[in-house]
């Protein structure tokens, strides 16, 4: 059985142990394996139901003997270098493991209907695949207001059209002003944010007061920040790709409509 | 009995280094005067530094008094006491390299004011210590060509931009050949004849200090064993008792001389 | 003469390029009004100069403090107390704009004293490779344990903390100018006025006594006012190595080791450098920033292997 690769011989999963921090933990979830999980990492918090499973340390860097030890039939892993090595030790104890790409929309729905497979939940996996491409295959409404993400203010970083985050804001019909950015996530000058003029500004954030920077002055140089145009994206919805990306989508919708109004 | 006020005055002092188990000084006292000479010669580890470090204020005594031109050598600010003593230690380590004639200027420093540039006056007196130490000739050179020879007689320089009263060196031809030996104590005799310095010099070398000295200070463990003119100091009992060791004391040029005798092992 | 009017120049000319050139594009007849240039770029520009040119001064006083040529401002411990700072302050949520610069320089400071202390040996000497050694150490251990924060955190505001400590202009702001032009002259005088008996102390302790100069409190003064001159620079701008060992030796190669020439030189050679560095950094991958730390390195690194050549071949 190759590592990383979904295996193709297991029929069903009675347990599954995900050690991604990302979707993998609610997309059992949603997929209606949520009794079948028997660990996943202490960041999974997504549905509060996942509250209740067991914590095998944190995404970045498994706890093999950690994760071994709640016997899983199927360990799923976040992609990453880390992860590679967890892997073939996982594989090295004969259990098996598949690592799943998590960065863009289009993962979310190939890991739906493979996962759905496995753990014998397949209509259910399928649904939810077939919901994302439904998704991805609408032409992207006339944008209509210019974004721009910033995710993090000491050095500037902002999102590019690598992250999942670009996708939902493209279909909820905002223009991503860093879109040329092939990365999902880069450290630009402040004077570049300035000079693409977006007219709001995307926060990942659960509260509704406005970032702490935007009272610094130098960012004040960006008009959204001067007109305190922000929106505020709440995690549960935004924090990582998710088979909420519909309700992701509308929600952002309807606040850049709000926008567009203004 | 001379009335000026002797330049260095050491009366009685006792020092111990902290937690040693003997004095490094005791009872030990030195006077110097302008147009003086003296040596301090002693066996290693007899406090010869020792009684550098505590003349110039650097160590407190724990009995006794030390004195610069008459008031208590601790009371002296470093930068005053610069203008009066000039020192040149046993060991330097010149981490940048310099022309000769920048690191003779650093001489200059008590003279200087804080925020003042280098002047005429300073630039000035470089060149005259520089010509008093036969160096001139070096100005330009980087110390790092300089022969050991060369560099002392660079750092005597340096002490003498200071333009000080006393001139302290100690154990300035350690390393030094017979050639540039002599010529250091031959320098010394004439800056004290001709200038009225006034030098204290710790040597191991008994002879030169012999010839060339006004008066000796022979230590032995921290204690005066004997001190006055190199003749009354350096007789046989003295210097064997001092030194551990056999020797002959010879005259030469009205001087005495000491001359270690052998001492062949009997065969095991 | 003509060596200042040349350092002037370079000046200048890194001043302008900083503020003529960026990743968003102003045309030179635009400069004077556009809001860019006049809240961005001056701003950065002048920050630079006054961070790199703090470096610079702060690094060729340590060199002559532990007589150690190859001494950086970032040896002495003072990066890892300004990490630990902000990592705490970023994982208590304590809040303000300037939350974070102020924890990194208290960080700063705690290390320094901290260093300090360790570094008084038989009661009140600072011996200065004692204090070059407790530098590494506190800087390790703080690096240890604000690791051990970041990894053991679940916010990836935390491990964004450390893309902050590589070091970067990118908070240069009219108030941070002033803070720093407020800040940094009470250190840069102290230091100047220690120009000459810095000069002394290059012969060693005992001849720089001898000379006049009081060496223990020059040692702390110069110790004292070369780590706030740092621990601002890290406050503001993270930490930005090579300046502070490269500069001074750049600077020594043409003005020699006068300290009184050597110390402005050095200041006025490092604003220049981490001006050119902050433009490169920015415009070199525009409209990405490379982390200006990385920039100096890149530069400083070859620079200080041709300089090592030179000075080996000088034995």
């Amino acid at each position: 059985m190759e590592i990383g690769r979904f295996p193709t011989v297991l029929e069903s999963i009675d347990a599954a142990v995900s050690v991604t921090a990302f979707a993998t933990g609610d997309l059992l979830f949603a997929i209606g394996a949520g009794d079948q999980v028997v660990g996943r990492t202490t960041w999974c918090r997504y549905p509060a139901a996942a509250l209740r499973v067991p914590a095998v340390g944190d995404g970045l860097s498994p706890n093999v003997e950690a994760i071994a030890a709640r016997h899983p039939d199927l360990v799923v892993l976040y992609r990453s270098q880390m992860n590679e090595t967890a892997a073939e030790q996982l594989a090295r104890l004969g259990i098996p493991t598949v690592t799943l790409a998590q960065d863009r929309l289009e993962d979310i729905a190939e890991a739906a209907r493979e996962l759905g497979r496995v753990s014998g939940h397949k209509a259910a996996g399928d649904s939810i695949g077939a919901a994302i491409d439904a998704l991805l295959q609408r032409p992207p409404p006339a944008p209509l207001v210019r974004v721009t993400f910033v995710v993090w203010d000491n050095p500037p970083m902002v999102i590019g059209s690598g992250s999942y985050l670009d996708q939902l804001a493209t279909l909820a019909g905002g223009s991503n002003v860093f879109h040329d950015l092939a990365a999902a996530s880069a450290t630009v000058s402040i004077e570049t944010i300035v000079a693409r003029n977006p007219d709001v500004i995307l926060v990942l954030s659960d509260s509704t007061a406005p970032p702490a920077y935007s009272a610094r002055r130098e960012w004040r140089a960006i008009r959204a920040v001067r007109e305190g145009r922000f929106i505020m994206l709440p995690a549960d919805l935004f924090g990582r790709p998710s088979p909420t990306a519909p309700a992701a989508v509308a929600a952002l919708r309807h606040s850049l409509e709000a926008e567009a109004r203004k | 009995m001379s009335t000026v006020t002797p330049l260095l005055s050491v009366q009685r002092v006792t020092y111990r280094y902290p937690d040693a188990s003997g004095d490094a000084l005791r009872d030990v006292s030195l006077e110097i005067r302008p147009g003086e000479f003296h040596a301090v010669l002693g066996p290693n580890g007899s406090g010869k530094t020792t009684l550098i470090r505590v003349a110039l204020g650097l160590e407190a005594p724990a009995a006794g008094t030390a004195e610069i031109a008459g008031r208590a050598a601790a009371a002296w600010s470093r930068r005053d006491l610069a203008r009066i003593v000039g020192v040149v230690a046993q060991r330097e380590d010149n981490l940048f390299p310099q022309q000769v004639r920048e690191t003779v200027l650093l001489g200059r420093y008590p003279h200087l004011s804080l925020w003042g540039a280098e002047r005429p006056v300073d630039r000035d007196a470089v060149t005259r210590a520089l010509e008093r130490c036969d160096a001139l000739g070096l100005a330009d050179r980087w110390i790092w060509t300089l022969s050991g020879g060369e560099y002392q007689r660079v750092r005597l320089a340096r002490a003498l931009a200071q333009e000080p009263s006393l001139l302290v060196l100690d154990e300035p031809t350690a390393s030094l050949d017979v050639r540039h030996e002599m010529e250091l104590f031959e320098l010394v005799r004439v800056l004290v004849d001709g200038g009225g310095l006034a030098v204290l010099m710790i040597t191991h070398h008994v002879n030169l200090a012999a010839r060339f000295a006004d008066r000796v200070l022979l230590l032995a463990g921290g204690q005066t064993a004997a001190q006055g003119t190199p003749r009354s100091v350096l007789s046989r009992e003295t210097v064997e008792r001092v030194f551990a060791w056999p020797v002959a004391i010879e005259s030469f040029d009205g001087h005495p001389q000491m001359i270690p005798l052998r001492q062949p092992k009997e065969p095991a | 003469m003509k060596r200042w009017l040349g350092l002037g120049a370079l000046v200048a000319l890194a001043l302008v390029s900083a503020v003529a050139l960026g990743p968003a594009h102003v045309a030179l007849s635009d400069l004077p009004s556009s809001a860019i240039v006049r809240s961005l770029r001056v701003p950065r520009a002048l920050l630079a100069l006054l961070v790199g040119g703090s470096l610079g001064v702060a690094g060729a006083s340590l060199q002559a403090l532990v007589r150690n040529p190859l001494a950086d401002p970032f040896l002495l411990g003072l990066s890892g107390g300004a990490g630990l700072g902000a990592v705490l302050a970023i994982a208590l949520h304590v809040a303000g704009p300037w939350a974070l610069p102020l924890a990194a320089f208290t960080g700063a400071l705690g290390a320094m004293a901290l260093v300090y202390r360790l570094g008084l040996v038989g009661g009140a000497q600072l011996d200065p490779r004692v204090l070059l050694l407790a530098g590494v150490a506190v800087g390790a251990f703080s690096g240890a344990i604000t690791t051990a924060i970041v990894s053991l955190a679940e916010a990836a505001d935390l491990r964004n903390a450390f893309l902050w400590l590589w070091g970067g202009l990118s908070g240069a702001s009219w108030d941070t100018v002033l803070v720093m032009a407020v800040y940094i002259p009470v250190p840069l005088v102290v230091l100047y006025a220690a120009a000459r008996p810095l000069d002394l102390l290059a012969l060693g302790e005992e001849p720089a006594t001898h000379l006049g100069a009081d060496v223990e409190p020059l040692k702390r003064r110069v110790y004292i006012a070369a780590s706030m001159l740092t621990a601002a620079a890290v406050a503001v701008s993270g930490v930005i190595g090579f300046v502070g060992l490269i500069v001074p030796h750049i600077t020594r190669l043409v003005w020699g080791h006068r300290h009184r020439a050597l110390l402005p030189a050095a200041f006025l050679g490092g604003g220049a450098l981490l001006l050119f560095a902050d433009t490169a950094a920015r415009v070199s991958v525009a409209p990405r920033e490379l982390p200006v730390g990385i920039v100096t390195a890149l530069v400083g690194v070859p620079l200080f292997a041709v300089l090592l050549r030179r000075w080996g071949a000088r034995g």
